[in-house]
């Protein structure tokens, strides 16, 4: 069966590390990967596809890997579909096969696999409809869907670093390494993000020279400069998005989520030297565990010393199969064949002229193929052969014994960071793929990212990247003499795709390992129309995969150009979308979760209702007192018992999240006019008004009490989550229409709380509470009026109002005697009461509670007809003669009673004229059970033609309460002449 | 889109900044002020506020189709 | 109907593995562009082709049109999070999304084509006893319109949707919520390429890559359309052009009541199922919306990015706004991993309702002002609109929804927004 695993020599630490994989103990080395550790052991098998459960092993050796995704951890913190290659070993980790059951040997869906016909390219779109597509998903989305769903996540928020620089150099690759050396000498500040744990890319195993130096050395020297030149250099870390100009880097150690970091970062220029990503090449079971990326085998041998395999073929379509082979060789394996595609023999031949490889391949049994291509891996579960054929006569196949074919079609320049924000792609020729061109002045490709395939073009180009964004950043130094490379020699590449095969066997092709697309499902969507590359990724799932599409799309593009009979030019590939890299949750949440997921604001007295029994609900960021809970078991009796014990005696409710703005200058007066439904220049100082503020399209917006304060002074208190609307909506204006005009906006929000003393007790207690030097303006103030002066030498504001329908007093203190005041009238015999009773109280007077503000009223349904009379141009009043604010079914604000004066109703009942009738007429916005009363009461919107007193309804509320007769009341439910209020 | 550069902060993260309405054209009635909109693919005139930092109103041409802001002012007057 | 050949079925994918390639036939490609229709519908995303399709299966108009700029369902029909529902507080509003909702139940047989209809249920979730009783206000009256429509408790949310016990408390915490059971998700593409499909059967050219670029227009009359392939003569012209229907204003010379803004959607790495229904998270200045697609990936929504864009791009700090609300309401996502993010443009009305109606010339009509509601309308919106196309009437399940509403006070404002698509 597999190949008994090896390792030959390898650059890790040889202390050994023990891990769990499908429950069997390993022992891997530190430094390992669960891909190298396992590839090390022979394990060939380590994961199955989504859709037809075929068993799979590795096919690279980076995150892109589509095959070999795990599960880490233990339930219920599972984390799910960690690329194996990006997982790095700890002691006693363990990770799962994903996708498959009871076991990876034995899957029972596997028989999908079967049907492969069957289930081609969007065959759910055709079937599954009877009876309903309901009854079969159940099964289907337990089918799909990768690794395990975690249940719960542990992970702390991530280090979040806010980086500016110069230049941000994307990947550290010889062209990124290049790019950031030339930058630094020129002066610049750079940062360096590389997605590997280690420098270096591909000159970790290809050979050559730079500057003379064997690429090691170069890499070691280059670092060790960049660092005495205060370069920042970040591994782990991949460039993952960003917008404007903001790029954001994630670093993930390990590809454990739990170690993440976030970096903001700024830069004046942007390097991508991202690299390529290597593709496969279409042949008949070309998924077999055993066939790997040419380049992944090398970079498993180079830093793990882990083989792909003892036996190899080489199947590509470039030079580099020659170099490679070599070094297989050199390290002690058996290359069996070297198939090349080109049928330019010239071309072929020439791969083996190169530095000598001819001979050394000769003397190593290398048997050369070229215009020739693996139609097929053979074998069972895993590779045990390669079906070979000459392309020019694809009948003559021969059967070469191998346990691995290593395949290469070429790379694919990382485009993804350069496709936003205005990049679009370009054909590169000489890589038969698509670099990103069109770029903003503040971004650049370079190197294997702009299509520059050998060592001395790639460090080159890297180089002058580096020179150019760092001279464009500003800095004026010189980089000084590029270095010179030598390496592999360009690759010269000749594009191919896929094996010759009949269509029968195009099913077994795979183009898209993760979402087993074939060739024939390529094949499959032209047939039906679906010509577009756009059409056939979303049809036949092409590339939607973990991968996002890095080793498939342009493979995808090219084998479709091939079918239209097109060139890859003409048929592009799909669009490209954020993240380059898939980036978790928790580290795009950041710090702001859970608690934290908004600010919280506490009044002054936060901690007292906290610590008395007050049960606090969200007022947009600040906490309320909905009730006390020593008044009743839940809102409703607690509610209750506080609104009779305010009518009976009196008391206090914090009022500070109430918003408030201060208006100030020679205009503010004028200014007010503009913004409310009734004129605040009429108000006189020391007299405040309840006032009405009008949207731009006529609806009521808010309203509040505006108090003046002085001759060009006012304070306009606003309710409490509109604060923050209403202070924009009146900057707006005041920077516009009323701009060069003496108006000034402060919110004081927060420099005053606001304590409501409401009740026949009130006034009696604030005698007592405020001492003998407010006597006098204690009798003095009427309904409305207002009083300023000090307690303990703070600053007081007594304005005679409370909402409530009693003798009440609004008390404005400042914050630092709030405590003491509150904690002086409790002293005095004062209880506190909630929002519940506020409510209750509100709904008994027949003032706004809250829900008939609602953004979809105007003035007239709200009975403020008379103030719309006065005929203040406000904002808003424009649009308020529009005919259907006139009309019979428009709304009216009403009370409302249950019929037989004891059935509940509740706010959010529709109301229709009979119990039989669908068609709402209206609705009720607030109701309470009134202590005063004995009975519920309401106040509703219902249509102005029944608007009338007496009228019989019906309140509708399946939901909860079922049909109850009611009828409409005098909005004012209780003492409606206010006589409590002016006592 | 890039940052916007408000008159009073400097070149500042564009979630500081709230954007209001797009105008109408000029001289608009009452109802065209608060209804219609001149949608223009490539040239769009703001009402923005700088409402997390120093709460200036502005006033913004911005192409709408590529990000690019074309011009920027202060609508209340004064400022630096 | 009986749906165009090869009928689909398990039987014919059978048949299809016997017969070997060539079975299968295009779904709408290969039709020529002719000089002259009845109607000409101006995009072939969901909107456009459902309403040829109703054109030519319920007004027997067959001389119809789909002119599209880039190819079918390569708008938001394409770019959106699937969710289907009809939850809506206005009458206006909630018969048509359940007029939408009940075509949705049996759209799949219709078209002969699985849409994927997911009756997974969508919670709008409440987080105090104020917004328990908004909420009550909007399913009571479903309720009166015979919507399916539940309040739920605490208990009963975590009972629906247990995934939301993994949390502790939340800066926010739930109440309650509005369950609308039969709610859920719809296949988005199969919904461009199932109309495609029927409406190519019936006879209607739909014809890709030929943008409209002007209106020929006799007085009060449009006579046909300037395209890139040459005029084309149209007895009458249907705009349904999503995200672009401010700019087609403009062509037709009106200052149309709409803005044009981005929203963002975002989709995981594929699980096993970990959300059951759809979630609907709203507190202050946040907002999420997530479910989990048939796949296995978590998608997500939130806010609009927040001023007019056509770029479908989307702002960085609106995607971690997202992320991060998602994460205060599911916090077991946060080790999942975002695949892909991607923007919709979208037209908001100045009172968040859609329009449907002639504009400017007799013959020229209009559909459009989607706002977040423009993929579970689909099948009404196309049924609606070709009829209002075909005689000239609108039927009752839209005549609120015309044009001269903004002028009359007749608003449809469901949320109480206003004319600012961005709040405050």
């Amino acid at each position: 069966m597999s190949p008994k695993g090896i390792r030959v020599g390898s650059r890790l630490a040889s202390a050994p590390v023990r891990f769990w994989f499908d429950g069997r103990q390993y022992t891997g080395q530190r430094g390992d990967t669960a891909a190298s550790a396992l590839l090390a052991h022979g394990v060939r098998v380590l994961g199955r596809s989504l859709k037809y459960r075929r068993p799979r092993g590795l096919l690279t050796a980076g995150p892109e890997e589509p095959n070999v995704l795990l599960t880490v951890g233990s339930r219920p913190a599972v984390i799910p579909n960690v690329p194996a290659p990006q997982l790095v070993l700890t002691d006693d980790l363990e990770f799962r096969s994903q996708n498959r059951w009871p076991s990876l040997r034995c899957d029972l869906a596997s028989a999908l696999q079967a049907g492969g016909g069957f289930f081609g390219a969007g065959f759910y779109y055709k079937t599954f409809m009877w009876p309903s597509w309901r009854s079969y998903e159940t099964i289907v989305r337990n089918l799909a869907g990768l690794g395990e769903a975690p249940r719960a996540a542990r992970l702390p928020p991530p280090t979040i670093e806010h980086l500016s620089c110069d230049v941000l150099v994307g990947g550290a690759g010889p062209a990124g390494l290049a790019a950031a050396l030339a930058a630094a000498r020129t002066g610049a500040r750079v940062v360096v993000c590389e997605r590997e744990p280690e420098y270096g890319g591909e000159l970790e195993f290809e050979g050559g020279t730079i500057d003379g130096r064997p690429g090691a050395q170069w890499i070691a020297e280059v670092a060790a400069e960049l660092a005495r030149r205060g370069v920042r250099m970040l591994t782990d870390t991949a460039i993952v998005g960003g917008s404007g100009g903001l790029l954001i880097a994630h670093a993930e150690p390990g590809g454990l989520a739990g170690h993440n970091r976030i970096y903001r970062i700024r830069p004046q220029r942007f390097v991508i030297a991202m690299g390529a990503v290597e593709r496969p090449i279409a042949f008949v079971d070309n998924d077999r565990p055993g066939v790997m990326l040419l380049g992944a085998a090398e970079r498993y041998l180079a830093r793990y010393g882990a083989a792909a395999g003892n036996n190899l073929v080489l199947f590509g379509n470039h030079d580099r199969l020659y170099a490679a082979a070599a070094r297989f060789l050199a390290a002690g394996l058996r290359v069996r064949a070297i198939v090349d595609s080109r049928t330019d023999f010239a071309m072929a031949e020439g791969g083996t002229t190169a530095s000598g490889l001819r001979a050394e391949l000769q003397r190593g049994g290398v048997e050369c193929l070229p215009g020739h291509a693996v139609l097929a891996a053979e074998g069972g579960v895993t590779v045990r052969g390669a079906r070979v054929a000459p392309l020019a006569s694809p009948h003559d196949e021969r059967h070469i014994i191998c346990d691995a074919i290593l395949v290469s079609g070429g790379w694919s320049p990382a485009v993804h960071a350069g496709l936003h924000e205005g990049g679009k792609r370009r054909y590169a020729d000489c890589s038969a793929a698509f670099i990103a061109a069109g770029q903003p002045e503040w971004r650049m490709s370079a190197g294997a990212s702009n299509a520059a395939l050998d060592l001395a073009a790639v460090v080159a180009d890297g180089f002058a990247a580096g020179e150019r964004a760092a001279r464009a950043s500003g800095a004026a130094g010189s980089a000084g003499p590029a270095p010179v490379a030598s390496g592999d020699g360009p690759p010269r590449l000749a594009p191919f795709w896929s094996s010759p095969a009949s269509t029968y066997q195009e099913k077994r092709q795979f183009v898209d390992f993760q979402n087993d697309v074939t060739v024939a499902d390529l094949r499959q969507a032209l047939a039906e129309g679906f010509i577009d590359i756009e059409h056939i990724k979303r049809y036949t799932t092409l590339g939607v995969g973990t991968e996002q599409g890095r080793t498939c799309d342009v493979l995808g593009a090219a084998i479709v150009a091939e079918l239209k009979r097109e060139t890859l030019l003409a048929v592009g590939t799909s669009r490209t979308r954020p993240p380059y890299h898939p980036v978790t949750l928790a580290a795009l949440a950041g710090h702001r979760v859970g608690q934290q997921l908004r600010p919280l604001r506490r009044t002054p007295l936060h901690e007292w209702h906290e610590a008395h029994g007050g049960v606090l609900e969200p007022a947009e960021y600040w906490m309320r007192a909905r009730y006390y809970r020593a008044n009743g078991a839940d809102a409703f009796a607690a509610g209750v018992a506080e609104a009779a014990r305010v009518r009976a005696a009196g008391g206090i409710l914090d009022g500070s999240t109430l918003g408030k703005i201060e208006v100030a200058g020679q205009d503010a007066a004028a200014y007010l006019d503009r913004m409310y439904l009734t004129q605040a220049s009429a108000i006189k100082v020391g007299r405040s008004k309840y006032m009405v503020n009008l949207r731009e399209d006529g609806m009521v917006l808010d309203d509040g009490i505006v108090l003046r304060l002085a001759d060009d002074r006012y304070l306009a208190t606003t309710s409490s989550g509109h604060a923050g609307h209403m202070l924009a909506h009146f900057e707006h204006y005041a920077d516009t229409e009323w701009s060069g005009r003496e108006v000034a906006l402060t919110d004081v929000t927060e420099a005053w709380a606001v304590i409501v003393v409401a009740g026949p007790a009130s006034r009696d207690t604030l005698r007592a509470v405020l001492g003998s030097a407010w006597h006098a303006d204690l009798e003095r103030l009427t309904h409305m009026d207002f009083a300023t002066g000090r307690w303990h030498s703070r600053e007081l504001r007594v304005l005679r109002a409370g909402f409530s329908g009693e003798l009440a007093f609004e008390l404005h203190c400042r914050p630092a005697i709030a405590m003491p005041l509150w904690q002086a009238l409790v002293d005095a015999g004062l209880e506190p009461y909630g929002l519940e009773a506020l409510d209750v109280l509100r709904v008994e007077k027949g003032y706004l509670v809250g829900a008939e503000l609602n953004g979809q009223t105007t003035p007239y349904d709200l009975g403020m007809d008379g103030l719309v009379k006065l005929g203040n141009p406000c904002v808003g009043r424009a649009l308020l003669d529009r005919p259907a604010f006139h009309e019979a079914s428009r709304p009216r604000l009403v009370g409302l009673r249950a019929a037989d004066g004891k059935a509940t109703i509740l706010g959010g009942a529709q109301i229709t004229t009979a119990a039989a009738s669908s068609r709402p007429v209206g609705h009720i916005t607030s109701a309470a059970y009134s202590p005063a009363l004995r009975q519920w009461i309401g106040l509703a919107l219902v249509a102005r033609s029944l608007a009338a007193d007496g009228t019989e309804l019906v309140a509708r509320d399946p939901l909860r309460n079922g049909d109850t007769p009611v009828r409409v009341s005098p909005l004012v439910h209780f003492d409606p002449n206010g006589e409590r209020m002016k006592s | 889109m890039t940052r916007l550069t408000c008159p009073f902060c400097g070149p500042r993260d564009l979630e500081e900044f709230l954007f209001r309405k797009t105008l109408p054209e000029p001289g608009a009635s009452a109802y065209a002020q608060v209804y219609e909109r001149a949608n223009r693919l490539e040239d769009s005139l703001e009402h923005w506020q700088h409402v997390h930092g120093c709460r200036a109103w502005l006033l913004i041409r911005r192409n709408p189709s590529t990000g690019e802001v074309l011009k920027l002012e202060l609508l209340g007057g004064g400022g630096p | 109907m009986k749906g165009p050949e090869p009928r689909y079925s398990a039987w014919a994918l059978l048949r299809a593995r016997l017969a070997g390639a060539g079975y299968w036939r295009p779904l709408w490609s290969g039709r020529r562009l002719q000089d002259a229709y009845d109607v000409v519908v101006v995009g072939a995303g969901g909107h456009g082709l459902a309403t040829a399709y109703h054109l030519a299966r319920d007004h027997r108009i067959h001389r119809v049109a789909v002119l599209e700029k880039r190819l079918v369902g390569y708008g938001n029909v394409g770019r959106n999070t699937t969710i289907v529902r009809s939850n809506y507080l206005l009458p206006e509003n909630h018969y048509f999304y359940e007029d939408s909702l009940r075509r949705w139940e049996r759209l799949s047989h219709e078209l002969n084509y699985n849409v994927m209809y997911s009756p997974r249920g969508i919670v709008d979730l409440a987080l105090s006893d104020g917004e328990m009783v908004d909420l009550a206000r909007r399913g009571n009256a479903m309720r009166l319109a015979g919507i399916d429509a539940e309040l739920l408790d605490r208990r009963g949310v975590l009972r629906f949707a247990p995934e939301l016990a993994a949390s502790g408390p939340r800066r926010f915490d739930i109440v309650g919520g509005l369950l609308q059971r039969r709610g859920g998700t719809v296949r988005h593409d199969a919904v461009a390429w199932g109309y495609a499909r029927a409406a190519t059967a019936l006879g209607v050219d739909i014809i890709e890559d030929c943008e409209v670029t002007g209106v020929r227009t006799e007085g009060s009359v449009a006579t046909g359309v300037e395209t890139r392939r040459g005029y084309v003569k149209a007895d009458r012209i249907v705009f349904a052009v999503a995200g672009h229907t401010g700019a087609i204003g403009e062509m037709l010379g009106v200052h149309l009541p709409v803005e044009t803004h981005l929203l963002q959607a975002m989709v995981t790495e594929p699980v096993k199922p970990l959300v059951s229904s759809v979630l609907v998270y709203v507190y202050p200045h946040g907002e999420c919306y997530v479910t989990q697609s048939d796949r296995g990936g978590v998608l997500m929504g939130g806010f609009m990015d927040g001023f007019p864009s056509y770029t479908q791009e989307g702002q960085w700090f609106r995607l971690e706004d997202v992320v991060r609300s998602a994460v205060a309401l599911l916090p077991q996502l946060a080790s999942l991993r975002i695949l892909r993010q991607w923007a919709g443009v979208q037209d908001m009305t100045m009172d968040g309702s859609f329009i449907i109606d002639r504009i400017r010339y007799d013959n020229v009509f209009l559909n459009g002002g989607w706002c977040y509601g423009g993929f579970k309308t689909i099948p009404a919106s196309g049924a609606a609109c070709a009829a209002l196309v075909a005689t000239g009437t609108a039927p009752d399940l839209i005549r609120a929804h015309g044009l001269a509403r903004f002028a009359t006070g007749h608003l449809l404002d469901e949320s109480g927004g206003g004319p600012f698509p961005v709040r405050l």
